[in-house]
């Protein structure tokens, strides 16, 4: 299959203009759709007296959002009238081409044996699932003292569980219809293969520039002494999209942002989403500390329900129920902001698991401290556990003033930070001796 | 070299005699008959210069090399703790390594000399730390430790821009009062020149007697008179000059002889 793909698009890329007149006015204009010839059919030749004055709009046929391909049409499409085009234009340039005939009845010989092979895989597979699962029901069902202790018998159902999970996914990871779904973004993320397939493509990209950022801005060890992001997390503010580590203009940053967290792993999960300036300046004891920014607790996520939006978290809910306890914020958002002249501020933005899913009383938490705030012993105090992270950085620009005035820090918009001098080593003086 | 041509005369002499067998006692005989013109040198030449730049300076100037500061010593930002050619040591917490691989201070402290396993095993390191009683590397998954060297100072509210001041990024050219000269006028528009200067574009300068009204008299082409006039008023200044720069120079010259 994959062998084929790119001489088809070849191909494809050769007769494109050929095609745009053909698919065009082909039907409507009656002439034959004649690839690989240079010369003017015969017919043609003899219609060109006969044709009469052509409707200019002819060259505008409508278009088929399932089967526009090119950026001209898309445009086309969306201006005109108003249809985004349907899936990926990959997608569209193939079904375009390709008579819509199912994987079944596809006419290639060597891709019906290739499919025959899988499918007899795939059904090896399943029965392997089968015996395993029959034999880790036999296993739970044995005696603590047969299998040699309760710790050796946790221990193999573990490892047979991990083996199962193994093959629900291998069954189903050659399969040409799930890749099609996974690429064109339609994957079940329920199904342990589209958990799988995504957490891999997570891996592959963007988890190394996040690795990367990680590193480069030091926030383990700054904040943590150690991290290893299992979920994926996307920032934006509104619209705009936060790349990790990347400086936000204060007056974005002034909103709450919306944090979208992709768990690879089955299961509901409850987190705590806290926000941490680790570059907060004390001029008096000539260093830095932290301060919290934000914190919210006892948000549900799990693989098909990712979006957190930060600024609806409390709105929603106050409609239905009416609770205090039921609050999400501890501590409401605290704009980032930044002195004059001060080196820029790591904000990250950490999400949290909470042990084994127990909701946590967001009222004491509301009770820490922004200044000061160490997140190594909050994070032991309330047993989370770092699930996903990303950052931002901020600085003092032209709306900074606003923005601080607006946060009720009026009293700090003028102060500016300026470099201390270096006092030089006294000079020593050259003694006869020394010369 | 070209060993069938040496031998050719003797292969001649061989055709020539090869009737009668040669004894061989005569055979060298025979071969210096032929060769008369072959001389055979045994003297060996230099293949190597003996003398002058070829073999390289074997003893130049020192480099002053080494520590320039000691373990534990006090350093400021910027003093060179290390000279060396290649890296020897590496900068480790608070130094930086300069262009000729010195090792400076990046922050002011206490000059360490360590190693790191973590980091790499085997590398030797230079580090700046800040208490007097601290030993480097720092544990590892410790938050860093960090000085902000910088003084927070209450800032005045932004004077406001008014009209007719030119800023330049954050420079004010000129105020509005008109006491400036008529090159800096706030109609000027200043561009960044070669030089990394903001300076006046060249049609702009051009353009300034222009602007200041100096009336210039008009070329008259053909008029030799006011041509002559001009030369000889230039010739005579060429000489005066030539004159006072002779009169500072005289003596000099005299005190020499």
């Amino acid at each position: 299959m994959a062998s084929i793909k790119p001489s088809i698009r070849h191909l494809n890329t050769c007769l494109r203009c050929v095609r745009r007149s053909a698919n065009g006015n082909a039907a409507l204009n009656g002439t034959s759709v004649r690839l690989l010839s240079s010369s003017a059919a015969p017919r043609e030749e003899a219609q060109v007296q006969v044709q009469t004055q052509p409707n200019p709009m002819d060259k505008w046929p409508p278009l088929d959002p399932a089967l526009v391909d090119n950026k001209r049409d898309e445009r086309r499409l969306i201006r005109k009238e108003g249809i985004q085009p349907i899936g990926s234009r990959r997608r569209r340039a193939a079904l375009r081409t390709s008579p819509q005939v199912p994987f079944e009845q596809l006419p290639y010989q060597c891709f019906q044996e290739a499919r025959k092979f899988l499918l007899e895989d795939r059904q090896e597979k399943i029965k392997q699932i089968e015996t395993q699962r029959l034999r880790l029901n036999n296993l739970l069902a044995q005696d603590p003292a047969v299998s040699g202790g309760t710790e050796a018998k946790e221990a193999r159902i573990r490892s047979m569980r991990n083996y199962l999970n193994e093959l629900v996914i291998w069954a189903d990871i050659n399969d040409p219809l799930v890749k099609k779904k996974f690429e064109d973004g339609e994957g079940d993320m329920n199904k342990p293969v589209y958990r799988y397939l995504a957490d891999q493509k997570w891996r592959k990209y963007k988890r190394l520039i996040l690795e990367q950022r990680i590193y480069q801005f030091n926030i383990v060890p700054d904040i943590l002494p150690a991290l290893d992001p299992v979920a994926d997390v996307d920032l934006a503010f509104g619209r705009r999209k936060v790349a990790p580590g990347d400086f936000v203009d204060s007056l974005v940053s002034e909103s709450m942002p919306r944090l979208k967290v992709q768990t690879f792993d089955q299961g509901e999960k409850l987190v705590t989403v806290v926000v941490v300036d680790a570059d907060v300046p004390i001029p008096e004891k000539n260093g830095f500390t932290y301060r919290c920014h934000f914190i919210a607790s006892n948000i549900p996520i799990s693989p098909t329900q990712t979006s957190i939006p930060l600024n609806q978290l409390d709105q929603t809910r106050k409609v239905f129920q009416k609770k205090a306890a039921d609050k999400n914020i501890a501590l409401p958002w605290l704009p980032p902001w930044a002195n004059k002249g001060a080196p820029y501020h790591r904000l990250a933005v950490f999400v949290m698991e909470q042990s084994e899913a127990k909701a946590l009383d967001v009222s004491a938490i509301g009770k820490t401290k922004r200044d000061g705030f160490v997140l190594r012993s909050f994070m032991d105090k309330l047993k989370l556990t770092p699930i996903g992270i990303t950052l931002f950085r901020t600085k003092w620009d032209e709306n900074m003033a606003g923005v601080m005035q607006r946060a009720g820090l009026g009293d700090q918009v003028t102060v500016e930070f300026k470099r201390k001098r270096v006092e030089p080593l006294p000079y020593k003086r050259r003694t006869e001796r020394m010369r | 070299m070209q060993l069938p041509r040496i031998f050719a005369p003797v292969r001649a002499s061989i055709q020539l005699s090869s009737a009668s067998l040669i004894p061989s006692s005569r055979v060298l005989d025979t071969f210096r008959a032929a060769n008369a013109s072959l001389t055979v040198s045994f003297v060996r030449h230099a293949t190597h210069q003996s003398q002058g730049r070829a073999n390289g300076a074997k003893d130049g100037p020192g480099k002053r090399l080494g520590a320039k500061k000691t373990g534990g010593e006090y350093v400021i930002p910027g003093n060179i703790i290390f000279r060396q050619r290649g890296t020897a040591w590496y900068p480790g917490e608070n130094c930086e390594m300069g262009r000729d691989h010195c090792i400076y201070a990046t922050e002011a402290g206490y000059v360490r000399y360590y190693r790191n396993p973590l980091k790499h095993p085997k590398r030797q390191y230079i580090g700046v730390c800040f208490e007097k009683h601290e030993t480097l590397p720092y544990p590892p998954n410790a938050a860093r430790r960090r000085r902000l060297n910088m003084l927070a100072v209450r800032r005045d509210p932004e004077p406001e821009i008014g009209e007719g001041q030119v800023v330049v990024g954050d420079l004010q050219v000129g105020d509005s009062t008109g006491s400036e000269t008529p090159r800096n006028k706030p109609s000027t528009k200043l561009v960044m020149g070669k030089g990394y200067a903001f300076r006046e574009a060249n049609w702009e300068i051009g353009r300034v007697a222009e602007k200041a009204g100096v009336k210039v008299r008009e070329f008259v082409p053909g008029d030799r008179f006011r041509a002559w006039r001009k030369s000889k008023a230039r010739k005579e200044a060429n000489a005066e000059r030539k004159r006072l720069r002779g009169a500072s120079k005289k003596p000099k010259t005299k005190k020499k002889r």
